[in-house]
């Protein structure tokens, strides 16, 4: 472990100046319950922290007007306990509970969980060269692709990655056409979530589009009625306190008996958190049955590549958006 | 006095613990004491070239960089390390510059702070030649041993399997496992009062006065091992660790106590693993479903080094009154550390290969699996012909079967649906696992103010041992459980044996019961009178002695006293299942009712029913505590564990406890536990058999054989994972 030195931050304003003052080696730390790992491991090296867990307001839970709004460092347990979350957007609610264990939710903010990186087992233990990795070390290859790939992606891979997004929440917040409020040193931008990740095509190092000390302040979700009728389903090894192998948030817009926008995305399986819009297209004026919910997720999967091992995701990530389907759909009636 | 049935107790360190005042081997405080890290080879073969050290001298706090050149020193022995001195070439990181495997510490590096040391360890560099290599036994660089390591044979099996009516003919695989205990594997090394003490929450204190003081070059007597307590330790902290003599010599060298506790990462790469195998089992039966032949033939993995031998082979035949029986085991040797003993070590996987294999057998004549087991129940041991000294393996099953409901189990796979519309699947298997014994020194003092100290053999391992001896001088001796003093675990108080193979009780037990029968001889004389009902020592407090002390070895049975002195050699000694006028063994019978999810095949354990013959309960908390954990792992190995390794680069990529995947809490339903509580008075004189093992020997099977009731799949390696049911 480096020596390295910390400071905590009052306003988005302080620490952003700490940050540059800092140079190179500087990071932002909120819950870090994933910096501190990544650290452990050698991967990350920072020489200076700047703890943002504190800043003025930035824990903030405000479900009042046409939008709810966390702040960046809002912790995933209070967000998930908070009643008109746990009451009308399930599936927000459901991604954060699902997700980690109460110790780490009462430690980790929804901010650092959008920032949170690969579970690949390649990049974590690949430090002193043991294992290529293109995330690591750029160029250096990759060991996942004909590896044992079983947890790695089917969806959004390249010929350079096909390491998994890890966060489920994001995968919820995708659904729900959230967006995402940053401070950079020259003031506030809002982008949509979608924008937020990079696929890993030829740089899979490169994964967050959002520049080295801008700082996420809040995240913005639409009010819609679609909540009522959300689930997040989640397969995992274990019943807890394991990632997702697949995991689908559905989010469903009802006109009668039928569906009309239909919110789809998918964990998991994909590089990026990943937006159905294949399967959303199809369920669009359709009433919801068996057979229709394992088309439309037939259809989330249809550009889906197998490795050696994760075929099955492609099978079970189907079964698994069907059931979503299903369960959300039930909730209407 | 014969013993009698034990009252339900709380476990006697059980406050010590809750509040966290138990003091475990890292906790040791000592002034001045030094922190040490390893560096990881991270090639999984060849020859150190160099190692450059200049970056972690400059670390500040650094005191020193140990590297091969400063070790050589080391002696190895075969009683050295690996499985508790069973003979092999054995083999010690750190005293050349050889790498055998991905992960072998290649320097220690020694500092004022933790820190320091992690960061010194992080700066070294060191330079390889690799060679190729083997990390997984079915590869074209493992390499088979020529011959079998062992054999069992009665009868012709070959010919009554070529001749029977019903036959199966099946293969199990068993992955690569690791324990994972809570305690991460520390080792202190200090000075007190002359000598060298090495803490460690080791199982077997004595091996380092029996093989690490050989190792340096040292007396046994002038170094002592001390084992407050383990926190977990299933057969991984049975012996001396590769970092022991790494951490000793450091302190030596720098005649400054040093501590290094190894990181979990490290530990899947020094520490022993359950090995993979392969089974093939082979059994023959009549149309009435008696078993005419069993023939089982195993390979398992093992290290290119050491001696760890394969005992698959040892159970199996004595589960069922086999006609005939053909065993052979096969080792196949690559360059992976050595495996070792982890909890019931060949017995769960030969339980989860054979009992499956029952269930395929029972499938294929049609039978019901808990009549066909009824059906084979013997009391004799088919291989040497012997009787058992108690087997009540059919009351298991009945009991186990009234308490479990298996009249609703169906011929039918898929035939049971639940209201939500899940599958379920209903399944059975029998454990068992040898009634072992071994010395112990015991040293019992009783004073007349009712204070009671006990040193004796035996490590407290979380398993409940204290327990268990406070057992016994309650009921003897009618001692108040908090005036106790029970000293174990620590060669200064007593000679220790490993703990292990679940002869602790059936050793610890009975000397404490007969240091308390002889305590009470010894008090009848002085007092020239039978003695009462009332409290010992208040009969004590009358001959105006403050105290009364006896001592007692234990020979277990079929020993003579040399046992004794190779106990203070430290040197293991171990009886069972073989005895001069039977074989003992503890049994288990466990049923299990798993539910399967039709969409997504998730497998949910709803329910456990275990009934197990240990011999006399010595404490019902702790003996349910103990077959729940090792219903526990057995859930954990039939659809969790296991180690993922990949062949191009060897060493374990999933290792941490977010990867490596245990059961949690949600994965486990109700788990109820009964025992049929007789004593095993042909056994010794406290009528107990061991447990913790036994707990988990066919609990595997059991779940398998119900996802297959449930499903009408048969998935023939482990862990079964969703994919293998879609
Ligand atoms: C054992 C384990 C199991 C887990 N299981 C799951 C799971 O099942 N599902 C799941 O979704 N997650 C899981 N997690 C991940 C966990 O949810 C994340 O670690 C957590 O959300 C990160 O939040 P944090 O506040 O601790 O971030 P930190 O660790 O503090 O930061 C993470 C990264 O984000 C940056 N950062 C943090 N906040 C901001 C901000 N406001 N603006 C800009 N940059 C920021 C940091 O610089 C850092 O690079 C698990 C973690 C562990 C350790």
């Amino acid at each position: 472990m480096k020596p390295l030195s910390y400071v905590r931050a009052g306003t988005a304003r302080e620490a952003i100046d700490a940050f540059v003052a800092a140079g190179d080696g500087a990071r932002y730390i909120a819950g870090g319950t994933n910096l501190y790992d990544l650290m452990k491991l050698g991967i990350e090296r920072p020489a200076h922290l700047i703890d943002i867990a504190d800043l003025e307001g930035a824990d903030r839970i405000d479900t009042d007007g046409d939008r709810l709004f966390f702040g960046g460092a809002a912790l995933m347990a209070n967000v998930a306990e908070d009643p008109v979350v746990s009451r009308d957007y399930l599936v927000l609610a459901e991604s954060l509970s699902k997700a980690a264990s109460q110790q780490l939710r009462n430690m980790a903010t929804v901010g650092g969980n959008l920032l949170q990186r690969t579970r690949c087992p390649y990049f974590r233990n690949g430090v002193n060269g043991t294992y290529p990795c293109n995330k690591r070390e750029p160029g250096s290859g990759c060991a996942a692709l004909g590896g044992l790939d079983r947890s790695q992606a089917v969806l959004g891979a390249s010929e350079a990655c096909n390491a998994v997004s890890p966060g489920d929440w994001p995968v919820a917040l995708m659904a729900m056409d959230a967006t995402i409020e940053l401070q950079g040193r020259d003031g506030t931008r809002v982008i949509p979530i979608s924008e937020l990740y990079r696929p890993p095509s030829q740089t899979p190092h490169l994964e967050f589009t959002i520049g080295r000390e801008e700082i996420v302040t809040g995240i913005a979700v639409p009010k819609t009625a679609a909540g009522r009728n959300s689930v997040y389903l989640k397969v995992r090894d274990r019943e807890s306190y394991a990632f997702a192998l697949v995991s689908a948030a559905v989010a469903l817009e009802m006109d009668g008996d039928r569906v009309g926008q239909a919110h789809v995305a998918l964990g998991g399986v994909a590089t990026v958190p990943w937006r159905a819009r294949a399967a959303e297209a199809f369920l669009r004026g359709r009433t919801l049955d068996r057979e229709g919910a394992l088309a439309a997720a037939t259809a989330a999967f249809a550009d889906a590549r197998a490795g050696r091992h994760n075929a099955f995701k492609i099978e079970l990530g189907a079964r698994t958006l069907a059931d979503a389907l299903i369960t959300a759909g039930s909730k209407s009636q | 006095m014969t013993p009698s049935r034990n009252a339900d107790r709380p476990r006697i360190d059980a406050h010590e613990k809750v509040l966290g005042r138990a003091l475990y081997a890292a906790d040791q405080p000592f002034p001045g004491l030094l922190h040490a890290m390893t560096v990881p080879a991270t090639i999984a073969k060849g020859q150190i070239l160099s190692i450059d050290t200049a970056a972690a001298v400059a670390v500040p706090g650094v005191v020193r960089v140990f590297t091969h050149g400063d070790f050589a020193q080391i002696r190895t022995t075969p009683a050295a390390r690996g499985a508790y001195g069973q003979p092999g070439k054995g083999y010690q990181p750190m005293i050349g510059p050889q790498v055998r495997h991905r992960g072998e510490p290649v320097a220690l590096v020694v500092a004022e702070t933790l820190e320091a040391a992690v960061e010194g360890a992080e700066a070294v560099t060191v330079r390889y030649a690799e060679e190729p290599f083997s990390a997984e036994m079915d590869d074209s660089l493992a390499t088979p041993e020529p011959e079998p390591v062992s054999q069992q044979a009665s009868g012709d099996a070959e010919a009554a399997f070529a001749n029977a009516a019903h036959i199966v003919d099946v293969e199990y695989r068993h992955p690569q496992q690791h324990h994972n205990p809570i305690e991460l594997i520390s080792t202190t090394a200090a000075f007190e009062d002359g000598t060298l003490r090495i803490y460690e929450g080791t199982q077997s204190a004595a091996a380092f006065a029996g093989g690490l003081a050989g190792m340096m070059g040292m007396e046994p007597q002038a170094l002592r091992g001390v084992s407050p307590y383990t926190g977990g330790g299933f057969g991984q902290k049975n012996g001396v660790q590769e970092q022991s003599v790494l951490v000793a010599s450091a302190a030596l060298l720098l005649r400054r106590p040093v501590k290094l506790v190894m990181p979990r990462g490290q530990l899947f790469h020094t520490a022993s693993y359950r090995p993979h195998s392969r089974h093939r089992v082979r059994l023959a039966a009549d149309g009435d479903g008696r078993l005419l032949a069993g023939i089982y033939e195993t390979v398992q993995q093992n290290s290119r080094y050491d001696g760890f031998a394969s005992d698959h082979g040892a159970n199996p035949p004595r589960l069922y009154g086999y006609g005939a029986w053909l065993g052979r085991e096969r080792i196949v040797r690559v360059d992976t550390q050595t495996p070792g003993h982890q909890r019931a070590p060949h017995e769960h996987p030969a339980s989860y290969a054979t009992e499956c294999a029952i269930d395929e057998l029972a499938g294929a004549l049609g039978m019901d699996p808990v009549a066909l087991r009824l059906a084979n129940d013997t009391q004799r041991d088919p291989l040497t012909g012997k009787p058992f000294s108690s087997r009540h393996l059919a009351a298991c099953l009945t009991r186990g079967a009234a308490l479990f409901g298996w009249d609703r189990w169906t011929s039918e796979p898929g035939a049971l649906v639940a209201a939500n519309g899940d599958r379920i699947g209903l399944g059975v298997a029998c454990g068992s696992y040898k009634a072992a014994m071994t010395p112990s020194v015991t040293t019992l003092r009783l004073s007349a103010n009712g204070q009671c100290r006990i040193a004796t053999s035996g490590h407290e391992m979380g398993q409940g041992l204290r327990s268990v001896i406070a057992a016994e001088l309650i009921e003897v001796l009618g001692v108040d459980p908090g005036k106790l003093d029970i000293r174990i675990g620590d060669t200064g108080h007593a000679p220790q044996h490993l703990t292990a193979g679940s002869w602790g009780a059936g050793s610890a037990a009975p000397a404490a019961r007969a240091a308390a029968l002889k305590l009470r001889e010894e008090l009848a004389q002085l007092t020239g009178a039978a003695l009462t009902d009332e409290p010992v020592h208040a009969q004590l407090a009358r001959t105006r002695r403050p105290f009364l002390e006896v001592s007692v070895d234990t020979l277990p049975l079929g020993k003579d006293r040399q046992a004794i002195e190779q106990l203070r050699r430290g040197m293991p000694v171990v009886t069972g299942p073989e005895y001069p006028d039977f074989l003992a063994f503890s049994w288990i019978a466990h049923f299990a009712e798993v539910h399967v999810e039709p969409s997504t095949r998730r497998v949910r354990v709803r329910r456990v029913v275990s009934v197990a013959d240990c011999g006399r309960v010595m404490n019902r908390r702790t003996a349910e505590s103990q077959v729940r954990g090792g219903v526990v792992w057995g859930i954990g190995a039939a659809l969790r564990e296991t180690a993922e390794s990949d062949p191009r680069f060897g060493g374990v990529l999933n290792n941490d406890l977010a990867e490596y995947v245990v059961p949690v809490n949600a994965d486990i339903g109700a788990i109820d536990v009964d025992f049929i509580d007789e004593p095993d008075n042909r056994l010794n004189i406290s009528g107990v058999k061991g447990l913790g093992e036994v707990a988990m020997v066919g609990a595997a099977a059991a779940i398998v054989n119900a996802v297959h009731h449930a499903t009408g799949k048969r998935i023939r390696h482990l862990p079964i994972r969703i994919e293998d049911l879609l």
